[in-house]
């Protein structure tokens, strides 16, 4: 694309997503601790933007909501009706492990000769200004071990990238829908320039051309993941090390609700005398419900089948199907698990000797 | 005795109790990559038994993995402090395990790194088969840096509408992962409410209503049972405050019955699932 980047100080930070609310419904990490997350931003919440972590609820539900109403139906008169997408949304601050998490969620809705038309749609509708992981945010990230480049977001529309210094953010833009955010960002250095005598919180925004950090502290936990792993954890289907592995496991479904690539819904519908909603919400393989079929039998009848269908798919089926793994190394399940369970462990065992 | 000392002895005794065939597996924590972490540990032989560890860093209540287990073939060996002791006599009470499946090694505590321990008024193990060290010369009831409802008074402090904007922001937070009902200790039924299929009275749907009525509907069902280990709020992954609600049930009834304390024996009826035909309430 544009190989002109431009640089935002930390200080016009605000400025800078000022300049988007207008043509963007803009989501940005905001918030302290446990109650960081992906909140839309409007004048009164620009102050509390914080992009020092990474929120425990990954940005996938601003394109696969917790809960998303499908259509409602007035019972009395049968007349349906569909609920709009948003139009224009821009996430603000995806971090490369979540974009590729993203990517993954892109295979599994778009490909394959299926599409989901409210993934699509929001997903053709929404512009992602990634922020490259100068610092790790978990203690557990693992992205390098999975093939990931903290650094590096190639699909996302910008990569902001912090400077060497500190200060500042260096943005490159990638797309055209990157693009689209240059000109409002260019226009903005413009004025500002020819308006000297602005305010603190309105100065010059902009200022071309200063190197971002290419070195940063990466990942200090490194897993050894072996090259043929689907095949060696499918080879080991029956293995009894699966029992060893899910004897702490409490089956809840923690993991999958900060997993920036699960991706399970399930299909429901509530009935009341005004209107009936059809909707689909997260679920979970974790849950007992999620395998049991009608007349009660389950195929996975205890955590220790529940939690080899969960790793399997993260880390061998995906892969057979879309030729990725659906493990972007996040190390939020790790670090969020309540019985401690630890996916590395898997990756590092993988399917044990041969 | 400091954590490496009391490691060996807990060692020692898996072990030996292994070795003699005594037991299926000893309960305990083991180490994980991180050093802040540990993991639920079923040590099978005296060989696992050496990796089984004991530091301020086992914030988990082990009690609830009882479950997975309720008719084992030899006796299981478990490490309890105050917190695995008193759910144990609550989990006997509502049938779910039974006492002489149990060999219980009993584990007088300091505290760990998990909040829930400052409020926490049994530190040293209620029931026991043998105690691996000597009991905290406090005794079992040491003073507690918070207030035994810390939480739930917290609440009590706001108004009304105070108290609805935060009860919507923490189930706005909710994700419905049911990690403080799998966590707890209490929690047994077969089918969880919430994994019956289409009910008519609550739904899968992250909503405010929906997500409430599971909380709700959870502190009820538990709360009279309640053993305040604090699990639930340990397992959150959004940090909610689910103690408050067990808290102010339990709060209320100790103000409706007097003193309230759920798991210090095996034997106690809890308050809201009991009945008496002499009840001073005349409906009866």
């Amino acid at each position: 694309m544009d190989n002109k980047t431009i640089t935002i100080t930390k200080d016009d930070l605000a400025t800078a997503i000022r300049a988007l609310l207008p043509a963007y419904n803009v989501y940005a990490p905001a918030g302290e601790g446990e109650r960081l997350a992906f909140a839309a931003l409007d004048e009164s919440r620009l102050g509390a933007i914080n992009l020092t972590g990474s929120p425990v609820i990954p940005p996938k539900e601003l394109l696969f909501p917790r809960s998303e109403s499908l259509y409602t139906l007035d019972p009395e008169t049968g007349a349906a009706t569909v609920p709009e997408i948003a139009e224009s949304t821009l996430i603000f601050g995806v971090r490369p492990c979540d974009l590729r998490g993203i990517e993954n969620l892109d295979a599994a809705f778009l490909e394959k000769g299926y599409v989901d038309s409210n993934y699509a749609k929001r997903r053709e509708n929404t512009t992602i200004i990634a922020l490259a992981c100068v610092t790790s945010p978990y203690e557990t990230c693992f992205c390098e071990s999975m093939g990931g480049d903290p650094l590096a977001a190639k699909g996302a529309d910008v990569l902001l990238t912090e400077t060497k210094a500190g200060d500042a953010f260096t943005a490159a833009f990638q797309t055209p829908k990157g693009l689209q955010v240059k000109l409002l960002w260019d226009s903005l250095a413009m004025d500002c320039g020819s308006a000297p005598a602005m305010t603190e919180g309105s100065k010059p925004a902009m200022t071309e051309g200063s190197k971002p950090a290419m070195t940063g502290q990466h990942n200090t936990l490194r897993v050894t993941k072996p090259d043929d792993l689907p095949q060696r954890l499918m080879a080991a289907f029956d293995d009894p090390h699966w029992a060893v592995l899910s004897e702490a496991c409490l089956g809840c479904g923690t993991c999958s609700y900060v997993c920036p690539t699960c991706y399970c819904f399930d299909i429901d519908r509530e009935s009341g005398a005004k209107e009936i909603t059809e909707y689909r919400c997260w679920d979970c393989c974790m849950f007992s419900d999620y395998s049991r079929m009608a007349g009660g039998h389950n195929p996975r009848p205890t955590k220790k089948e529940r939690l080899r269908n969960r790793y399997l798919h993260k880390l061998a089926y995906f892969d057979e199907r879309y030729g990725m793994t659906l493990c972007v190394g996040c190390g939020r399940c790790i670090a969020k698990c309540p019985a401690s369970l630890d996916i590395t462990e898997v990756i590092e065992w993988g399917g044990g000797a041969l | 005795m400091n954590y490496t000392e009391k490691t060996k002895l807990i060692q020692t005794r898996a072990a030996a109790l292994l070795e003699a065939g005594e037991v299926s597996y000893v309960l305990g924590w083991g180490a994980t990559r991180f050093a802040d972490k540990t993991r639920a540990r079923f040590a099978r032989s005296p060989e696992e038994a050496a990796t089984l560890v004991y530091n301020e860093h086992c914030t988990q209540s082990l009690a609830k993995y009882l479950v997975d287990d309720r008719w084992p073939e030899t006796r299981i060996a478990i490490l309890a402090r105050g917190c695995e002791s008193r759910a144990i006599n609550r989990m006997i009470r509502d049938n779910q395990i039974r006492r002489e499946n149990l060999l219980i090694l009993g584990l007088p505590c300091e505290g760990t790194d998990a909040e829930r321990c400052r409020s926490c008024r049994a530190h040293d193990p209620v029931v026991y088969d043998e105690l691996l060290w000597e009991p905290n010369s406090t005794g079992a009831a040491a003073a507690a840096e918070l207030s035994r409802y810390y939480r739930a008074d917290a609440v009590d402090a706001l108004s009304a509408a105070e108290k609805k904007a935060y009860w919507d922001d923490v189930y706005a937070r909710c994700i419905r992962c049911y990690a403080c009902r799998n966590a707890c200790p209490v929690c047994s039924c077969r089918e969880c409410f919430v994994d019956m299929h289409r009910t008519g009275f609550q739904g899968k749907r992250h909503s405010a209503t929906d997500n409430q009525t599971f909380g709700v509907t959870r502190a009820f069902h538990v709360g009279d049972r309640c053993i305040e280990c604090g699990e639930c709020e340990r397992a959150c992954p959004m940090g909610l405050p689910i103690l408050a609600q067990t808290q102010k049930i339990l709060k209320e009834i100790e103000a409706l019955a007097g003193d309230y304390e759920q798991g210090l024996d095996a034997a106690q009826d809890n308050y809201l699932g009991a009945f008496d035909l002499d009840d001073k309430d005349d409906f009866m």
